[in-house]
């Protein structure tokens, strides 16, 4: 890893962090895609990463895949709403204020899911990072 | 029109980038990840596809 080096080598102690600062870099990461980036001056990143999750959400969209949500009887579907919330403002955007539905019998119906899925988790992955470059364990 | 190995290589394109910004800072690094993880999953899905060759389904169906 480049930017880790060895991972065994001793970390330098990082600079304390109020936990106002965590809670805004990992609630503004999951609300916006990137914008966890932005708020710990990773403008550059954040934008890259924006795009990335933008893009793997709007195929999903002209794919028309599922957006889910809680199906009683299916605890599966616990699973895949949470990794679809993942994706922050784009979600509640597309439920409630788009009111976008999937289309079950669109051939694009599998890809599209994926693609939303994808969008949603990957945007977990980035709250996550910036977790860790707020606590100071990743650059 | 997309077809069906059209996303798949959007898809290794997305994922690949992802990553790639994700885990790797420096430039060579980066190219080398993000090459692994493309090449990897066109590659494998490609190779998946020649594997499961001789065990057609019917026609694939049109994408719009």
């Amino acid at each position: 890893m480049a930017e880790s080096g060895s991972p065994s080598a001793p970390r330098p102690a990082a600079p304390p962090v109020s936990p106002a600062s965590v809670a805004v870099a990992v609630l503004s990461a999951w609300l916006v895609p990137g914008l966890g980036h932005v708020y710990l001056k990773r403008p550059l990143r954040g934008l890259a990463f924006f795009a990335l999750v933008l893009v793997a959400v709007l195929v999903g969209c002209r794919l028309e895949g599922n957006l889910y949500q809680p199906v009683q009887g299916q605890p599966l579907t616990l699973l895949a709403t949470a990794a679809s919330m993942g994706m922050g403002f784009l979600y509640f955007l597309l439920r409630y204020a788009l009111h976008y539905q999937g289309n079950i019998a669109g051939a694009g119906y599998e890809y599209g899911t994926a693609f939303l899925l994808t969008g949603g988790l990957m945007n977990l992955l980035l709250v996550l990072d910036a977790w860790d470059i707020v606590r100071g364990k990743k650059e | 029109m997309l077809s069906h190995f059209l996303l798949m290589v959007l898809y290794a394109l997305i994922v690949g980038l992802f990553f790639t910004l994700l885990w790797r800072r420096e430039r060579k690094e980066q190219i080398k990840l993000f090459l692994q993880i493309f090449l990897g999953m066109v590659g494998g899905g490609l190779l998946v596809a020649w594997l499961m060759y001789p065990f057609p389904s019917g026609p694939p169906a049109p994408i719009p």
